[in-house]
Protein backbone atom coordinates (compact mmCIF):
# COMPACT_ATOMS: atom_id res chain seq x y z
CA UNK A 1 0.00 0.00 0.00
CA UNK A 2 1.45 3.24 -0.78
CA UNK A 3 0.02 6.79 -2.39
CA UNK A 4 -0.15 6.86 -6.02
CA UNK A 5 -0.18 9.20 -8.76
CA UNK A 6 -2.82 11.62 -8.88
CA UNK A 7 -1.84 13.93 -6.12
CA UNK A 8 -3.76 11.31 -3.80
CA UNK A 9 -0.90 10.60 -0.71
CA UNK A 10 -2.18 8.77 1.75
CA UNK A 11 -2.33 4.68 1.25
CA UNK A 12 -4.00 2.83 -1.43
CA UNK A 13 -5.08 -0.84 -1.53
CA UNK A 14 -2.85 -3.43 -3.33
CA UNK A 15 -4.98 -4.86 -5.93
CA UNK A 16 -4.81 -8.55 -6.01
CA UNK A 17 -5.86 -11.52 -7.94
CA UNK A 18 -8.71 -12.04 -5.05
CA UNK A 19 -10.30 -8.62 -4.67
CA UNK A 20 -9.37 -7.20 -8.54
CA UNK A 21 -13.61 -7.35 -9.67
CA UNK A 22 -14.26 -5.87 -5.85
CA UNK A 23 -12.38 -2.40 -6.58
CA UNK A 24 -12.64 -2.60 -10.53
CA UNK A 25 -16.87 -2.47 -9.02
CA UNK A 26 -16.32 0.10 -6.33
CA UNK A 27 -14.32 2.11 -9.40
CA UNK A 28 -18.27 2.00 -11.44
CA UNK A 29 -19.46 3.50 -8.03
CA UNK A 30 -21.30 0.08 -7.22
CA UNK A 31 -20.72 -1.85 -3.68
CA UNK A 32 -20.41 -5.78 -4.31
CA UNK A 33 -19.21 -8.14 -1.97
CA UNK A 34 -18.61 -11.67 -2.69
CA UNK A 35 -21.04 -14.67 -2.71
CA UNK A 36 -20.46 -18.34 -2.57
CA UNK A 37 -22.87 -20.09 -5.28
CA UNK A 38 -22.59 -22.84 -3.56
CA UNK A 39 -24.59 -21.98 -0.19
CA UNK A 40 -25.00 -18.34 -0.30
CA UNK A 41 -22.68 -16.68 2.13
CA UNK A 42 -21.81 -13.43 1.76
CA UNK A 43 -18.42 -12.30 2.82
CA UNK A 44 -15.62 -9.63 2.95
CA UNK A 45 -12.79 -8.67 2.53
CA UNK A 46 -13.05 -10.62 -0.68
CA UNK A 47 -11.34 -13.79 -0.64
CA UNK A 48 -11.46 -15.97 -3.45
CA UNK A 49 -13.14 -18.98 -1.50
CA UNK A 50 -16.14 -19.09 0.78
CA UNK A 51 -14.74 -19.28 4.05
CA UNK A 52 -18.24 -21.05 5.16
CA UNK A 53 -18.23 -23.79 2.80
CA UNK A 54 -14.56 -23.71 1.05
CA UNK A 55 -15.97 -23.47 -2.40
CA UNK A 56 -14.23 -21.61 -4.75
CA UNK A 57 -17.53 -21.36 -6.93
CA UNK A 58 -17.67 -17.03 -6.08
CA UNK A 59 -20.28 -15.01 -7.26
CA UNK A 60 -20.59 -11.09 -6.36
CA UNK A 61 -23.92 -9.53 -5.23
CA UNK A 62 -24.85 -5.68 -5.20
CA UNK A 63 -24.03 -4.83 -1.41
CA UNK A 64 -27.17 -2.59 -0.31
CA UNK A 65 -24.44 0.06 1.20
CA UNK A 66 -26.90 -0.11 4.57
CA UNK A 67 -25.16 -0.30 7.58
CA UNK A 68 -25.09 0.90 11.53
CA UNK A 69 -21.99 2.31 13.07
CA UNK A 70 -20.42 -0.67 15.35
CA UNK A 71 -17.71 1.48 16.65
CA UNK A 72 -15.70 4.29 16.33
CA UNK A 73 -12.36 6.28 17.50
CA UNK A 74 -10.88 9.06 16.59
CA UNK A 75 -7.36 9.04 15.93
CA UNK A 76 -5.54 11.86 17.22
CA UNK A 77 -1.59 10.83 16.58
CA UNK A 78 -0.19 11.21 13.34
CA UNK A 79 0.77 7.24 12.62
CA UNK A 80 0.42 7.87 8.96
CA UNK A 81 1.92 11.02 7.58
CA UNK A 82 -0.39 10.96 4.79
CA UNK A 83 -3.21 11.38 7.27
CA UNK A 84 -1.75 14.19 9.23
CA UNK A 85 -3.37 17.28 7.69
CA UNK A 86 -6.60 15.27 8.95
CA UNK A 87 -6.49 15.14 12.43
CA UNK A 88 -7.79 14.54 14.37
CA UNK A 89 -9.80 12.07 12.19
CA UNK A 90 -12.54 9.27 12.58
CA UNK A 91 -12.13 5.83 11.23
CA UNK A 92 -15.79 3.25 11.93
CA UNK A 93 -16.43 -0.44 12.03
CA UNK A 94 -19.38 -0.72 9.90
CA UNK A 95 -21.97 -3.48 10.34
CA UNK A 96 -23.40 -4.43 6.91
CA UNK A 97 -27.07 -5.25 6.09
CA UNK A 98 -25.32 -8.39 4.57
CA UNK A 99 -23.21 -9.21 7.74
CA UNK A 100 -20.16 -8.63 6.61
CA UNK A 101 -18.18 -5.50 8.71
CA UNK A 102 -16.15 -2.95 7.04
CA UNK A 103 -13.50 -0.47 8.06
CA UNK A 104 -14.26 3.14 6.82
CA UNK A 105 -14.39 7.18 7.57
CA UNK A 106 -17.71 8.71 8.25
CA UNK A 107 -18.06 11.81 5.96
CA UNK A 108 -20.99 14.68 6.63
CA UNK A 109 -20.79 14.43 10.51
CA UNK A 110 -18.43 16.09 13.05
CA UNK A 111 -16.41 13.73 14.86
CA UNK A 112 -18.54 14.85 18.39
CA UNK A 113 -21.92 13.27 16.72
CA UNK A 114 -20.40 10.07 15.78
CA UNK A 115 -22.54 7.59 17.80
CA UNK A 116 -22.62 3.33 17.95
CA UNK A 117 -25.64 2.32 16.05
CA UNK A 118 -25.91 5.33 13.85
CA UNK A 119 -27.43 4.10 10.42
CA UNK A 120 -25.31 5.33 7.37
CA UNK A 121 -25.03 4.83 3.90
CA UNK A 122 -22.37 4.16 1.53
CA UNK A 123 -20.29 6.93 -0.56
CA UNK A 124 -17.66 6.81 -3.24
CA UNK A 125 -15.00 8.83 -3.48
CA UNK A 126 -12.69 8.82 -5.93
CA UNK A 127 -8.95 8.61 -4.96
CA UNK A 128 -6.95 7.89 -8.22
CA UNK A 129 -7.89 7.09 -11.75
CA UNK A 130 -7.80 3.61 -10.72
CA UNK A 131 -8.95 3.34 -7.10
CA UNK A 132 -12.48 4.60 -5.58
CA UNK A 133 -12.79 4.14 -2.03
CA UNK A 134 -16.02 3.41 -0.23
CA UNK A 135 -16.94 5.52 2.72
CA UNK A 136 -19.89 6.36 4.53
CA UNK A 137 -22.28 9.19 5.63
CA UNK A 138 -25.33 9.27 7.97
CA UNK A 139 -28.32 8.05 6.53
CA UNK B 1 -6.80 -27.88 28.37
CA UNK B 2 -9.19 -29.67 29.79
CA UNK B 3 -7.62 -32.48 31.30
CA UNK B 4 -7.44 -33.74 34.57
CA UNK B 5 -4.57 -36.24 34.75
CA UNK B 6 -2.04 -33.42 33.05
CA UNK B 7 -2.98 -30.89 35.56
CA UNK B 8 -0.53 -29.76 38.00
CA UNK B 9 2.17 -32.87 36.21
CA UNK B 10 4.62 -29.72 34.60
CA UNK B 11 5.86 -26.94 36.60
CA UNK B 12 7.43 -23.93 36.32
CA UNK B 13 11.02 -24.22 37.87
CA UNK B 14 13.48 -21.06 36.75
CA UNK B 15 12.95 -17.83 35.86
CA UNK B 16 15.00 -14.65 34.57
CA UNK B 17 14.83 -11.86 32.67
CA UNK B 18 16.67 -8.29 31.97
CA UNK B 19 16.30 -4.96 33.92
CA UNK B 20 13.55 -3.18 31.90
CA UNK B 21 14.14 0.52 32.85
CA UNK B 22 18.00 0.22 32.59
CA UNK B 23 17.86 -0.85 29.20
CA UNK B 24 14.85 1.63 28.57
CA UNK B 25 17.35 4.69 29.78
CA UNK B 26 20.10 3.48 27.20
CA UNK B 27 18.76 2.27 24.26
CA UNK B 28 21.29 0.98 21.80
CA UNK B 29 20.70 0.38 17.77
CA UNK B 30 23.23 -2.23 18.37
CA UNK B 31 21.57 -4.35 21.13
CA UNK B 32 20.33 -7.17 19.86
CA UNK B 33 16.88 -10.21 20.95
CA UNK B 34 19.78 -12.32 20.68
CA UNK B 35 22.05 -11.45 23.69
CA UNK B 36 18.80 -10.36 25.93
CA UNK B 37 17.61 -13.51 25.73
CA UNK B 38 20.92 -15.44 26.11
CA UNK B 39 20.98 -12.79 29.44
CA UNK B 40 17.52 -14.37 30.72
CA UNK B 41 18.15 -18.13 29.39
CA UNK B 42 21.43 -17.87 31.59
CA UNK B 43 19.21 -16.31 34.74
CA UNK B 44 16.44 -18.85 34.44
CA UNK B 45 18.62 -21.77 34.57
CA UNK B 46 20.73 -20.22 37.36
CA UNK B 47 17.06 -19.90 39.02
CA UNK B 48 16.54 -23.13 38.46
CA UNK B 49 19.20 -24.64 40.24
CA UNK B 50 20.30 -26.60 36.99
CA UNK B 51 23.39 -27.11 34.64
CA UNK B 52 22.86 -25.57 31.53
CA UNK B 53 23.74 -29.27 29.79
CA UNK B 54 20.38 -30.54 31.37
CA UNK B 55 18.45 -28.35 29.08
CA UNK B 56 17.06 -30.59 25.89
CA UNK B 57 14.07 -28.40 24.81
CA UNK B 58 14.20 -24.94 23.56
CA UNK B 59 11.16 -22.51 22.92
CA UNK B 60 12.36 -19.24 21.20
CA UNK B 61 10.08 -16.41 20.68
CA UNK B 62 10.61 -13.12 18.92
CA UNK B 63 13.46 -13.29 17.20
CA UNK B 64 13.84 -13.46 13.14
CA UNK B 65 15.40 -17.02 13.42
CA UNK B 66 15.71 -19.32 15.97
CA UNK B 67 19.91 -20.91 15.54
CA UNK B 68 21.69 -17.42 16.82
CA UNK B 69 20.50 -17.76 19.76
CA UNK B 70 21.31 -21.05 19.98
CA UNK B 71 24.92 -20.55 18.57
CA UNK B 72 25.26 -17.88 21.69
CA UNK B 73 23.65 -20.34 24.12
CA UNK B 74 25.39 -23.37 23.22
CA UNK B 75 21.72 -25.22 23.15
CA UNK B 76 22.94 -27.00 19.95
CA UNK B 77 22.29 -30.14 20.51
CA UNK B 78 18.58 -29.89 22.13
CA UNK B 79 15.60 -32.68 21.35
CA UNK B 80 13.05 -30.47 21.05
CA UNK B 81 12.70 -26.78 19.35
CA UNK B 82 10.00 -24.96 18.47
CA UNK B 83 9.85 -21.09 17.29
CA UNK B 84 7.68 -18.86 17.88
CA UNK B 85 6.70 -15.35 16.02
CA UNK B 86 7.12 -12.05 17.80
CA UNK B 87 3.63 -11.67 19.16
CA UNK B 88 2.09 -11.47 22.06
CA UNK B 89 -0.44 -13.77 22.07
CA UNK B 90 2.05 -16.79 21.55
CA UNK B 91 2.96 -16.30 25.18
CA UNK B 92 0.05 -18.78 26.33
CA UNK B 93 0.57 -21.33 23.55
CA UNK B 94 4.18 -21.68 24.03
CA UNK B 95 3.87 -22.49 28.11
CA UNK B 96 0.92 -25.09 26.24
CA UNK B 97 3.62 -26.65 24.25
CA UNK B 98 6.83 -26.25 26.84
CA UNK B 99 4.35 -28.42 29.27
CA UNK B 100 3.16 -30.48 26.70
CA UNK B 101 6.68 -31.59 25.59
CA UNK B 102 8.08 -32.30 29.26
CA UNK B 103 4.57 -34.40 29.83
CA UNK B 104 5.35 -36.47 27.35
CA UNK B 105 8.99 -36.52 27.67
CA UNK B 106 9.98 -35.11 24.42
CA UNK B 107 12.38 -33.37 26.40
CA UNK B 108 13.39 -33.28 30.13
CA UNK B 109 14.13 -29.19 30.71
CA UNK B 110 12.34 -27.30 28.23
CA UNK B 111 13.80 -23.25 28.31
CA UNK B 112 11.90 -20.65 26.86
CA UNK B 113 12.04 -17.05 26.10
CA UNK B 114 10.50 -14.11 24.89
CA UNK B 115 12.80 -11.12 23.57
CA UNK B 116 12.22 -7.92 21.85
CA UNK B 117 14.36 -4.70 21.07
CA UNK B 118 11.42 -2.74 20.30
CA UNK B 119 12.69 0.44 20.91
CA UNK B 120 16.27 -0.24 20.44
CA UNK B 121 15.51 -1.18 16.72
CA UNK B 122 12.42 1.69 16.57
CA UNK B 123 9.74 -0.08 16.10
CA UNK B 124 6.10 2.39 15.92
CA UNK B 125 3.51 -0.14 15.94
CA UNK B 126 0.95 0.76 13.61
CA UNK B 127 2.88 2.63 11.49
CA UNK B 128 3.33 -0.07 9.24
CA UNK B 129 0.97 -1.08 6.79
CA UNK B 130 -1.30 -3.72 7.46
CA UNK B 131 -3.58 -4.38 4.59
CA UNK B 132 -5.15 -7.67 5.75
CA UNK B 133 -7.84 -5.77 7.51
CA UNK B 134 -8.59 -3.58 4.61
CA UNK B 135 -8.21 -0.92 6.82
CA UNK B 136 -5.31 1.38 6.73
CA UNK B 137 -6.40 3.15 3.57
CA UNK B 138 -9.04 4.78 6.43
CA UNK B 139 -6.12 5.76 8.29
CA UNK B 140 -6.99 2.76 10.86
CA UNK B 141 -3.46 2.91 12.15
CA UNK B 142 -2.44 1.04 15.46
CA UNK B 143 -3.66 -2.05 17.55
CA UNK B 144 -4.66 0.17 20.63
CA UNK B 145 -7.14 2.14 17.87
CA UNK B 146 -9.13 -0.89 17.55
CA UNK B 147 -9.32 -1.47 21.28
CA UNK B 148 -10.22 2.04 21.43
CA UNK B 149 -13.45 1.28 18.68
CA UNK B 150 -14.11 -1.25 20.92
CA UNK B 151 -14.16 0.93 24.14
CA UNK B 152 -16.71 3.20 22.24
CA UNK B 153 -18.88 0.38 21.84
CA UNK B 154 -18.91 -0.94 25.10
CA UNK B 155 -19.67 2.39 26.50
CA UNK B 156 -22.45 2.57 23.80
CA UNK B 157 -23.88 -0.80 25.05
CA UNK B 158 -22.72 -0.65 29.07
CA UNK B 159 -22.41 3.35 29.97
CA UNK B 160 -18.95 4.03 31.93
CA UNK B 161 -16.98 7.04 31.83
CA UNK B 162 -13.01 7.42 30.34
CA UNK B 163 -12.14 8.61 34.38
CA UNK B 164 -13.33 5.01 35.48
CA UNK B 165 -11.10 3.03 32.53
CA UNK B 166 -8.04 5.29 34.10
CA UNK B 167 -8.34 3.22 37.36
CA UNK B 168 -6.99 0.10 36.21
CA UNK B 169 -3.54 2.16 34.59
CA UNK B 170 -3.35 4.07 38.33
CA UNK B 171 -3.55 0.50 40.04
CA UNK B 172 -0.99 -1.01 38.05
CA UNK B 173 1.14 1.90 38.09
CA UNK B 174 1.44 1.96 41.46
CA UNK B 175 2.92 -1.82 41.75
CA UNK B 176 4.93 -0.80 39.46
CA UNK B 177 6.33 1.58 41.90
CA UNK B 178 7.23 -1.50 43.94
CA UNK B 179 9.19 -3.76 41.34
CA UNK B 180 12.78 -3.09 41.11
CA UNK B 181 13.55 -2.77 37.33
CA UNK B 182 10.13 -1.28 36.04
CA UNK B 183 10.42 1.02 33.91
CA UNK B 184 7.65 3.33 34.86
CA UNK B 185 8.33 4.32 38.24
CA UNK B 186 7.08 7.94 38.96
CA UNK B 187 3.74 8.27 40.92
CA UNK B 188 -0.03 8.58 38.77
CA UNK B 189 -3.15 9.98 39.85
CA UNK B 190 -5.97 9.25 37.91
CA UNK B 191 -5.55 13.10 37.20
CA UNK B 192 -2.06 12.53 35.76
CA UNK B 193 -4.11 9.76 33.54
CA UNK B 194 -6.62 11.97 32.07
CA UNK B 195 -4.29 14.85 31.98
CA UNK B 196 -2.26 12.75 29.17
CA UNK B 197 -3.21 13.05 25.39
CA UNK B 198 -5.61 10.84 23.67
CA UNK B 199 -3.83 8.58 21.07
CA UNK B 200 -7.02 6.86 19.74
CA UNK B 201 -9.88 9.15 21.97
CA UNK B 202 -11.61 7.65 23.67
CA UNK B 203 -7.86 5.78 24.76
CA UNK B 204 -5.09 7.63 26.37
CA UNK B 205 -1.17 7.45 26.39
CA UNK B 206 -2.03 5.47 29.74
CA UNK B 207 -4.18 2.82 28.48
CA UNK B 208 -1.32 1.91 26.39
CA UNK B 209 1.39 -0.58 27.19
CA UNK B 210 5.04 0.51 27.07
CA UNK B 211 7.29 -0.29 23.94
CA UNK B 212 10.96 -1.36 25.28
CA UNK B 213 13.47 -3.89 25.09
CA UNK B 214 13.98 -7.16 26.89
CA UNK B 215 13.71 -10.57 27.47
CA UNK B 216 12.29 -13.06 29.80
CA UNK B 217 13.04 -17.05 29.88
CA UNK B 218 11.36 -19.50 32.18
CA UNK B 219 12.26 -23.21 32.66
CA UNK B 220 9.81 -25.89 32.59
CA UNK B 221 9.81 -29.35 33.63
CA UNK B 222 7.66 -32.39 35.18
CA UNK B 223 6.71 -31.66 38.64
CA UNK B 224 8.11 -34.53 40.14
CA UNK B 225 11.57 -32.87 38.95
CA UNK B 226 10.61 -29.49 39.97
CA UNK B 227 10.48 -31.04 43.57
CA UNK B 228 14.13 -31.61 43.41
CA UNK B 229 14.93 -28.18 42.31
CA UNK B 230 16.09 -24.88 44.07
CA UNK B 231 12.95 -23.34 44.31
CA UNK B 232 9.25 -24.29 45.39
CA UNK B 233 7.58 -25.67 42.14
CA UNK B 234 4.87 -23.50 40.76
CA UNK B 235 2.81 -25.82 39.04
CA UNK B 236 0.86 -25.12 35.80
CA UNK B 237 -2.53 -26.28 36.57
CA UNK B 238 -3.71 -25.52 33.18
CA UNK B 239 -3.72 -23.92 29.97
CA UNK B 240 -6.17 -23.03 27.21
CA UNK B 241 -6.43 -21.32 24.04
CA UNK B 242 -9.25 -20.39 21.95
CA UNK B 243 -8.80 -18.45 18.55
CA UNK B 244 -10.89 -15.22 18.05
CA UNK B 245 -9.21 -14.72 14.52
CA UNK B 246 -11.48 -11.78 13.02
CA UNK B 247 -11.24 -9.26 10.29
CA UNK B 248 -11.61 -7.01 12.38
CA UNK B 249 -9.98 -6.93 15.79
CA UNK B 250 -12.00 -6.53 18.71
CA UNK B 251 -14.52 -9.43 19.12
CA UNK B 252 -18.25 -7.88 18.79
CA UNK B 253 -18.88 -9.30 22.35
CA UNK B 254 -15.63 -7.91 23.57
CA UNK B 255 -13.87 -11.79 23.73
CA UNK B 256 -17.15 -12.96 26.21
CA UNK B 257 -17.16 -16.17 24.53
CA UNK B 258 -13.63 -16.72 24.22
CA UNK B 259 -13.06 -16.32 27.76
CA UNK B 260 -16.06 -18.43 28.97
CA UNK B 261 -14.27 -21.08 26.68
CA UNK B 262 -11.13 -20.66 28.55
CA UNK B 263 -12.87 -20.32 31.86
CA UNK B 264 -14.31 -23.98 31.36
CA UNK B 265 -11.00 -25.37 30.16
CA UNK B 266 -8.93 -24.59 33.13
CA UNK B 267 -11.54 -24.04 36.22
CA UNK B 268 -13.99 -26.93 35.78
CA UNK B 269 -11.32 -29.83 35.75
CA UNK B 270 -10.39 -28.68 39.00
CA UNK B 271 -13.46 -27.46 40.69
CA UNK B 272 -11.55 -24.10 40.80
CA UNK B 273 -13.80 -20.91 40.73
CA UNK B 274 -12.96 -17.30 40.60
CA UNK B 275 -12.89 -17.20 44.20
CA UNK B 276 -10.09 -19.40 44.57
CA UNK B 277 -7.93 -16.67 42.57
CA UNK B 278 -5.43 -14.61 44.32
CA UNK B 279 -3.96 -12.33 41.92
CA UNK B 280 -4.15 -11.48 37.90
CA UNK B 281 -1.32 -11.50 35.99
CA UNK B 282 -2.89 -10.45 32.54
CA UNK B 283 -1.94 -9.38 29.04
CA UNK B 284 -2.28 -5.46 29.61
CA UNK B 285 -1.75 -4.18 25.96
CA UNK B 286 -4.39 -1.88 26.92
CA UNK B 287 -6.34 -1.31 29.51
CA UNK B 288 -9.32 -1.91 28.42
CA UNK B 289 -8.46 -5.70 27.78
CA UNK B 290 -8.24 -6.35 31.75
CA UNK B 291 -11.43 -4.82 32.03
CA UNK B 292 -12.89 -7.49 29.28
CA UNK B 293 -11.22 -10.26 31.05
CA UNK B 294 -12.78 -9.66 34.36
CA UNK B 295 -15.98 -9.65 33.01
CA UNK B 296 -15.22 -12.51 30.63
CA UNK B 297 -14.03 -14.80 33.89
CA UNK B 298 -16.69 -13.50 35.36
CA UNK B 299 -14.91 -11.73 38.25
CA UNK B 300 -17.16 -9.17 37.82
CA UNK B 301 -20.64 -8.76 36.22
CA UNK B 302 -21.16 -7.92 32.98
CA UNK B 303 -20.98 -4.49 32.04
CA UNK B 304 -20.13 -3.00 35.47
CA UNK B 305 -16.86 -3.90 35.21
CA UNK B 306 -15.49 -0.20 35.52
CA UNK B 307 -17.73 0.21 38.69
CA UNK B 308 -16.24 -3.27 39.60
CA UNK B 309 -12.36 -1.62 39.46
CA UNK B 310 -12.82 1.38 41.66
CA UNK B 311 -11.60 2.06 45.16
CA UNK B 312 -8.49 0.03 45.19
CA UNK B 313 -10.41 -3.44 44.48
CA UNK B 314 -7.50 -4.14 42.02
CA UNK B 315 -4.32 -3.38 43.44
CA UNK B 316 -2.10 -4.40 45.75
CA UNK B 317 -3.96 -5.13 49.68
CA UNK B 318 -7.19 -5.18 47.73
CA UNK B 319 -9.52 -8.29 47.01
CA UNK B 320 -7.91 -9.25 43.88
CA UNK B 321 -4.51 -7.38 42.67
CA UNK B 322 -3.86 -7.32 39.25
CA UNK B 323 -0.59 -6.63 37.85
CA UNK B 324 1.56 -6.63 40.87
CA UNK B 325 4.99 -6.42 38.99
CA UNK B 326 3.26 -3.22 36.66
CA UNK B 327 1.99 -5.21 33.90
CA UNK B 328 2.85 -3.98 30.40
CA UNK B 329 1.37 -0.41 30.97
CA UNK B 330 3.94 0.08 33.18
CA UNK B 331 7.10 -2.48 34.01
CA UNK B 332 7.70 -3.69 30.51
CA UNK B 333 5.88 -4.86 27.31
CA UNK B 334 7.11 -8.39 27.31
CA UNK B 335 4.05 -9.67 26.16
CA UNK B 336 2.76 -11.92 28.92
CA UNK B 337 6.43 -13.50 29.70
CA UNK B 338 6.60 -11.20 32.39
CA UNK B 339 3.76 -11.26 34.23
CA UNK B 340 3.98 -14.83 34.08
CA UNK B 341 7.83 -14.19 35.77
CA UNK B 342 5.57 -12.08 38.49
CA UNK B 343 2.96 -15.07 38.88
CA UNK B 344 6.29 -17.31 39.85
CA UNK B 345 7.07 -14.63 42.31
CA UNK B 346 4.50 -14.32 44.01
CA UNK B 347 3.36 -18.16 43.82
CA UNK B 348 6.88 -18.72 45.47
CA UNK B 349 6.21 -16.50 48.15
CA UNK B 350 9.16 -14.57 46.64
CA UNK B 351 7.71 -11.10 45.52
CA UNK B 352 8.89 -9.04 48.72
CA UNK B 353 6.83 -5.74 49.01
CA UNK B 354 4.46 -6.92 46.56
CA UNK B 355 3.84 -10.27 48.33
CA UNK B 356 -0.02 -11.15 48.28
CA UNK B 357 -0.73 -13.37 51.63
CA UNK B 358 -0.92 -17.13 51.15
CA UNK B 359 -1.20 -16.86 47.18
CA UNK B 360 -2.07 -20.01 45.96
CA UNK B 361 -3.33 -19.27 42.47
CA UNK B 362 -2.35 -17.31 39.78
CA UNK B 363 -4.35 -16.90 36.42
CA UNK B 364 -3.34 -15.45 33.31
CA UNK B 365 -5.10 -14.18 30.31
CA UNK B 366 -4.48 -12.45 26.56
CA UNK B 367 -7.24 -11.10 24.84
CA UNK B 368 -6.07 -10.83 21.32
CA UNK B 369 -6.73 -12.21 18.05
CA UNK B 370 -5.43 -15.78 19.57
CA UNK B 371 -6.86 -15.88 22.91
CA UNK B 372 -4.88 -17.60 25.28
CA UNK B 373 -5.01 -18.10 28.95
CA UNK B 374 -3.11 -20.10 32.08
CA UNK B 375 -3.09 -20.97 35.82
CA UNK B 376 -0.80 -21.21 37.82
CA UNK B 377 -0.25 -22.58 41.26
CA UNK B 378 1.94 -23.42 44.51
CA UNK B 379 2.80 -27.07 44.94
CA UNK B 380 0.45 -29.51 46.64
CA UNK B 381 -2.73 -28.30 45.57
CA UNK B 382 -3.50 -30.81 43.06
Amino acid sequence: MSGGGDGYLKPLPTVTHEDREFWAAAREHRFVLPKCQACGHVWFPPYASCPACLSFDRGWTEASGRGTVWGFTIMRQPYIPSFEPELPYNVVLVELEEGPMVYSNLIGIDNADIACGLPVEAVFEDATDEITLIKFRPV
Amino acid sequence: MSDREFAGKTAIVGIGGSDFARLYRTPDPERTGEALATEAIAAAIADAGLEKSQIDGLITGGLPHYEPVAYRTGLTDVRFVVDYPQAGRMCAMALMHAATAVHHGLADYVVLFNSVAFRSQGVKFGAQPQGLLYDTIYGMASPGAQYSMGFTRYQAEYGGTEEQLGAIPVAIRSHARMMPGAIMQAEMTIDDYLAARYIAEPLRLFDYCLVNDGAVAYVVTTAERARDLAHPPVLIAGTAGRANFREWYVDLGFWDEACRSMKADLFDPLGVTTDDIDCLQVYDNFSVSVLWGLEGFGFAPKGQGLEWVQNGRIALGGELPVNTSGGMLSESYLQGWNQHAEAVRQLRGQAGDRQIPDCDWSLYWCLSALPGATLLCRDGLL
